[in-house]
């Protein structure tokens, strides 16, 4: 139920308020997603009128039509294009979220373990990462191994340090009462830590998922093989802006719907967990 | 609030301590908790503190001692290294023939915040040592379910804690730490985060829940009222050095309704405390 349905009058009538309510729900959703649709589609008509009246030249700013008459006309091209970049960022997104839990879950739990290796990962992390991408060429060949391991590399790191956070910030009282019932490390972990550190590894795991589209978008550009990066590279070598912005918009596409998948398991977790802090966006 | 009254048989559970419903003055002879010249420092250098000094006292079986002091006078510090959660400094503290060197399955713990798992329902929650220790829930639940009807929570099992109130999250509290029906009960300022009228039904409950199962039990509190009310003997704390200074009887019969509290033997007890501590300080 959301506020404008419970700010209702309390003499309303039962079955009269239901009914309201469902009214008034639908009617406070459509105006959200209005105030949120209404500025893009503010700018697709300023720049399309811009482009018209020849405020920008077309050849370096496509107008909106002619990036739709593109998505359109080279509609077989791009989504034979498309297919590769999604898979490739969904795996490495998913190996990302599996690494940096396994990874997280050792170093916050053996004290020797996070001494001995997390130094090094964060000084890995230091390296500017476009700057290796082309050793991951050497290292993995120029086929998908070296997108997808770059990728990874690129989007794990957000999901470490969340999990890391999440596992050592769970409530020390609950570790307390854990202990007092003798609890094994095994049972602290998957009990108390991972329960609480739920919330966190959402916020990690959003920022990996825009990051597994960036990653490969950047290895793309570097094996120059094949995906929307590539035809990115392509569209701008021979002047073609429109194509350039199509490879976008999908690729805004692929990052969208891997975010929004992300926030759906969380607002599932959000209705099992009864402790999340906060929505965080 | 209260429904329909629980079979104590039912609830009795396999410990050893079974005294009949209603049973009077259990045995009040020998140590069962040995507290001796127990002393407990904090940090070192600049920061050492001593939070315990030299604290010695023994509890017989099925006896319910408060602890009463100001704050910061080392009231928590002691009851968790009885928990076996703290270790002692120095001196020794058993319990029966075994001494205490870490936490231990008799003993049933509850903290000044109810320490609830948020994912869990309350009926989990009072579950949650079963769990913990391995045994088999199904054949927990009913006990479970009839501990919380004897809190006033029947209907409310499957009740996430945010949908709880204070009080009753207390009382889910209470149920948890009763689940495996410990010999012993060592509660650090378990109500002194409710508002008064929810502590003083609380002081009811566990007034009707000594009665039934006669555990032994150490009580921190800084009420007055509470350790004369509750308590068959009061042990009074001071700081700077933190020690015990000092053990006085309580001669109210039991069972004790909260009606004693407006008697003048009570009252005048009340005041008697409260001049030794003053003049302790
Ligand atoms: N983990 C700790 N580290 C350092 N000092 C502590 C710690 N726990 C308690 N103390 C100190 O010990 C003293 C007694 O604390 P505590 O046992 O919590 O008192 P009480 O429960 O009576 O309020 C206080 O001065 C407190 O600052
Ligand atoms: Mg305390």
């Amino acid at each position: 139920m959301n506020a404008i349905g419970s700010i209702l009058p309390a003499a309303v009538p039962r079955e009269a308020t239901r009914l309201h309510d469902v009214l008034h729900g639908a009617a406070g959703w459509l105006r959200r997603i209005a105030v949120a649709v209404l500025p893009s589609v503010l700018i697709l008509v300023l720049w399309e009128a811009a482009v018209r009246w020849e405020v920008v030249s077309p050849d370096r700013m496509p107008a909106p039509s002619a990036v739709w008459g593109i998505l359109a006309s080279h509609r077989q091209i791009l989504l034979a294009q498309s297919i590769p970049t999604a898979v490739d960022t969904v795996l490495s997104f998913g190996l990302a979220v599996v690494c940096g839990l396994g990874l997280g879950i050792l170093i916050a739990s053996f004290e020797r373990f996070r001494l001995a290796v997390y130094p090094y990962v964060i000084l890995f992390q230091l390296i500017p990462k476009v700057a290796v991408a082309p050793l991951f060429l050497v290292w993995f060949g120029i086929g998908m191994q070296s997108r997808v391991a770059f990728a990874m590399f690129v989007a794990f790191f957000p999901v470490l340090v969340s999990t890391i956070a999440g596992l050592t910030g769970a409530s020390p009282s609950a570790m307390r009462l854990a202990r007092s019932l003798r609890a094994s490390r095994s049972q602290l972990l998957f009990q108390i830590q991972m329960p609480y550190a739920i919330p966190h590894l959402f916020v990690g795991a959003k920022v990996a998922a825009t990051m597994a589209v960036l990653g490969i978008v950047i290895a793309e550009f570097v094996t120059a093989q094949s995906g929307l990066g590539y035809i990115i590279m392509f569209g701008a070598s021979v002047g073609q802006t429109a194509l350039v912005f199509a490879a976008v918009a999908l690729l805004c596409g692929i990052g969208l719907a891997l975010y929004c998948a992300v926030a759906l398991a969380e607002v599932a977790a959000r209705r099992w967990h009864g402790g999340f802090p906060a929505a965080s966006g | 609030m209260r429904s329909d009254p629980v079979q104590p048989e039912r609830l009795a559970g396999t410990g050893p301590v079974q005294p009949e419903a209603g049973a009077v003055a259990p045995a009040m002879s020998g140590a069962y908790i040995s507290v001796r010249e127990v002393s407990k420092v904090y940090g070192r250098g600049r920061d050492r503190v001593e939070a315990v000094h030299r604290a010695s006292f023994d509890v017989p079986k099925g006896q319910f001692v408060a602890i009463l002091g100001p704050s910061g006078c080392g009231k928590s510090t002691l009851l968790m290294m009885c928990a076996g959660l703290e270790h002692v400094s120095s001196g020794r503290i058993a319990i029966g023939p075994r001494t205490v060197d870490g936490p231990s399955r008799d003993i049933g713990i509850m903290f000044q915040d109810p320490t609830l798992l948020p994912w869990k329902t309350a009926l989990q929650n009072v579950l949650f040592p079963i769990h913990i220790m391995g045994l088999r829930k199904a054949e927990h639940a009913e006990r479970a379910g009839d501990l919380l009807r004897l809190v006033g929570l029947a209907g409310f099992e499957d009740k996430k804690p945010h949908q709880l109130s204070g009080g009753m999250r207390q009382r889910v509290a209470i149920c948890r730490a009763l689940i495996s029906d410990p010999d012993i009960l060592l509660m650090d300022e378990p109500f002194s985060a409710l508002d008064a009228i929810s502590r003083d039904e609380m002081n009811v409950l566990l007034l009707d829940i000594w009665q039934r199962y006669s555990k032994t039990g150490l009580f921190v509190t800084h009420s007055i009222r509470e350790a004369v009310l509750l308590a068959d003997r009061v042990l009074v704390m001071r700081r700077r050095p933190a020690a015990v200074v000092e053990d006085i009887m309580i001669p109210f019969e039991r069972p004790r309704r909260p009606e004693l509290g407006d008697t003048r033997e009570f009252v005048e007890l009340c005041a008697m405390l409260r001049r030794h501590i003053e003049s302790q300080t």
